[in-house]
């Protein structure tokens, strides 16, 4: 595989504390999602299909699952000669005491030593809790041809929601003159989705120089961009077009996944151009029992499905028991549903055995419940 | 485990109609997301063999392409080692590709491997079964040759065609003959043998003397006298994969989860190559009963007693029943279809019906448009 000269650093040390029970074990980016999927199945798999093949995967919160998980990269083809994935966690250091990263520059200066040692031309800094399909070599191509000392990918987002995100405001030419974090009222709609490119030299002195800072929060948007604006370089927003989801509470998790059963769905997962890869869970194909009642939904391998499913994403190796009925549902791997149980508009987490009879959540709840044990 | 794993390929008894046009046994496509030779490949990758050789008669393309190096099979990619084997050598008929013929051109290879023993079992059987236990029986009964059997009470519709045992004291085995489908509880071998590998390069060499025509089962029936030829019996599901009906059949019989169950067991994987499919799409108002279902498909119509392969696509108004529908293949409006194998690639838009029966499912034609 040809290399870009890129090195991807997944910031994947996210807590996920509006996910509650589902991030009490692991990572947000290792939260399940589509059936089969972990979140961070995503920007890996983005890495992969974009040829980029050497990727840092910084974890910090929870992650003995989401070390192990990434570091098998031949899940995403990501085993190749002079590429790979690493893993790269908070460590001791020659005279430095061990220290936990402490915003996401930190987490990328704290291993200066990796990327020196690769040399790459530039970086792209992606988080691991984004579900979004995005070709990272045509971003690549757009700071090369506008000559940018940094790219960052935004979508536009209707103005009345622009005070939830971090907004970039742009010139006639996309150039980025200023850069607000939630502002009370926004002046441009492009909102920064956490995707950055630096070319490397450049970032490696503003990383320096950051640290040194004792004021700073070392943080991309709090930090590094506004002293890149301050110092006039060259930033230039990255116009994406398509699906993006912050899957960062129970309800957006839950949306995300129902977005899913939609024909037509603009996060087309059979799209084989532009495959998501996962880990081989080696499971039967489903099984759908004589009495099964099954009604748009999104149905993964190893599913036993004896009962009623309706508008719901079913995971790997889950059963539905007969007389079960599951409504607008998110199942993830290896739950069992049992007879007569009924489920509505719940996310049941990983591995949950609702007991036979027995009734959750609320097909007219205002939110999502969410079932874990 | 000290023993080589041999693959064997089916002789001439075995003929799937339609489907054995495009690819030997082993590489037909089952229940949705497998292939025939995942069953014995896994069965001897869990029982802990790590060196096979895959023997393949004819059209190799299929098996290379599946197998891959056998790290997908859990072989280890140092220590281990996954061959496919095949005559190089032009046959000057078809009758003389016999599996004799091509562990004979491949001798070096038997040789050269370390292990004093060999396990040789054909793909076309598919069965659950840990080949340490038949090993240890083997030594300990200080057999020449150990021989896999069933027991059935289905001969007479079932394994027809396959080898008969009959066995006396000490499960001696006294003769091999045909199922001819005349009597209904026959022992039928498996066509799994396990033996010393010096024995099995002795038995290779007096078969090429003896005929070009002998297959190893021939040079075993010979046997029966000089050698001792014990019988193994395997409990549990065995089905033999030697027809299109009965290809039809044992995929049907599959589909209750509860027979499945008994294939694959909970710590004993059946890997297979996997193919980053997404999960599979049923359409609001689609349907779905009684069937076994790949990932990747779009399910829009409606689904009965089917067995429905990776990325196949089933359009509204469309109804499967009793089919099996393999991997790509596109079932357009409105099409009925029952009693019918798709194979692969295939597209039927055009026809409104297709109509088969137990015996003589409908073929649909590898890429065919209909």
């Amino acid at each position: 595989m040809r290399s870009n000269n890129m090195v991807a650093m997944i910031l994947a040390g996210g807590r996920g504390t509006r996910l509650f029970d589902l991030t009490k074990k692991v990572a947000k980016p290792a939260v399940h999602f589509g059936g089969k999927y972990r979140i961070i199945d995503f920007p890996l798999s983005n890495c992969a299909n974009s040829d980029v093949s050497t990727v840092g995967v910084l974890t910090q919160y929870e992650s003995i699952l989401l070390n192990a998980y990434v570091a098998r990269d031949q899940n995403w083809g990501l085993d190749v000669k002079n590429g790979g994935v690493y893993v790269l966690t908070p460590r001791e250091k020659d005279q430095a005491d061990f220290e936990a990263f402490q915003g996401t520059a930190d987490a990328i200066t704290q291993n200066i030593d990796f990327l020196d040692s690769l040399d790459p031309e530039y970086v792209l800094i992606l988080s691991g809790d984004h579900i979004y399909k995005m070709n990272y070599a045509n971003m690549l191509g757009y700071h090369k041809v506008r000559n940018a000392d940094a790219t960052i990918a935004v979508l536009e987002v209707p103005l009345r929601e622009a005070s939830r995100f971090g907004i970039m405001n742009t010139n006639r030419n996309d150039r980025i003159v200023e850069f607000e974090e939630k502002p009370a009222k926004p002046k441009s709609n492009l909102a920064s989705m956490g995707i950055y490119i630096f070319s490397y030299k450049l970032l490696r002195k503003y990383l320096v120089a950051d640290a040194k800072n004792p004021n700073s929060s070392h943080d991309f948007g709090k930090d590094i961009i506004p002293m890149y604006l301050k110092d006039h370089k060259k930033l230039y927003a990255y116009r994406f077009r398509g699906y993006w989801k912050d899957v960062g509470t129970v309800d957006s998790l839950w949306e995300a996944n129902m977005d899913l059963l939609k024909e037509n769905s603009e996060l087309d997962l059979g799209d084989p151009e532009w495959k998501i890869y996962t880990e081989d869970a080696n499971a039967l194909p489903q099984f759908i029992g004589k009495e099964a009642n099954i009604d748009n939904c999104y149905i993964t391998q190893g599913s036993v499905i004896l009962g009623r499913v309706k508008n719901s994403v079913l995971g790997t190796n889950c059963r539905v028991e007969q007389g079960a009925k599951v409504y607008d549902s998110v199942i993830m791997p290896g739950v069992k549903v049992g007879e007569g149980a009924v489920v509505n508009r719940c996310i049941v987490a990983d591995g949950v055995e609702i007991p036979p009879g027995a009734k959750v959540g609320d097909k007219n709840s205002e939110h999502i419940t969410l079932v874990a044990e | 485990m000290n023993a080589l794993g041999i693959i064997n390929f089916e002789d001439n008894t075995a003929t799937i109609d339609g489907l054995g046009d495009y690819r030997p046994v082993a590489a037909m496509t089952f229940l949705g997301r497998y292939r025939v030779i995942d069953f014995i490949l896994s069965n001897m990758t869990n029982s802990g063999i790590n060196s096979v050789q895959v023997y393949c008669k004819e059209k190799p393309r299929n098996l290379i392409d599946h197998l891959g190096q056998g790290a997908r099979y859990n072989i280890n990619s140092k220590r281990g080692k996954l061959r496919i084997l095949y005559g190089e050598k032009p046959f000057s008929s078809p009758i003389y590709n016999t599996d004799i013929a091509n562990f004979a051109l491949n001798m070096q290879y038997i040789e050269a491997d370390p292990n004093p023993y060999v396990i040789v079992a054909p793909s076309y059987f598919i069965y659950q079964f840990d080949f340490n236990e038949v090993l240890k029986q083997h030594l300990d009964s200080k057999a020449d040759v150990t021989v896999l059997y069933t027991n059935t009470n289905k001969a007479k519709t079932e394994f027809l065609g396959c080898d008969v045992i009959t066995m006396g004291k000490n499960k001696r085995i006294q003769s091999f003959d045909k199922n001819r489908g005349n009597t209904k509880n026959k022992q039928i071998s498996m066509e799994a043998y396990v033996l010393s590998k010096a024995l099995f390069i002795e038995l290779i060499e007096k078969a090429s003397e003896a005929s070009s025509l002998y297959w190893f089962k021939d040079i075993l029936k010979d046997s029966v006298k000089d050698l001792k030829i014990r019988g193994y019996g395997v409990r549990g599901y065995v089905a033999c994969l030697n027809s299109l009906p009965e290809y039809f059949r044992i995929s049907m019989e599959l589909r209750d989860r509860e027979k499945a169950d008994q294939l694959f067991k909970a710590g004993w994987p059946v890997y297979t190559q996997t193919n980053d499919s997404c999960p599979t799409r049923f359409a609001l108002n689609s349907s779905a009963k009684e069937s076994v279902i790949a990932n990747g498909c779009v399910i829009e119509g409606k689904v009965e007693g089917s067995i429905i392969g990776r990325n196949v696509t089933i359009r509204e108004g469309a109804v499967v029943k009793n089919s099996i529908i393999m991997t790509d293949s596109y079932i357009g409006k409105g099409a009925k279809l029952d009693h019918v194998v798709v194979d692969k690639y295939a597209m039927v838009h055009h026809v409104n019906k297709l109509e088969g029966t137990d015996e003589a499912p409908v073929y649909v034609k590898r890429r065919d448009r209909i």
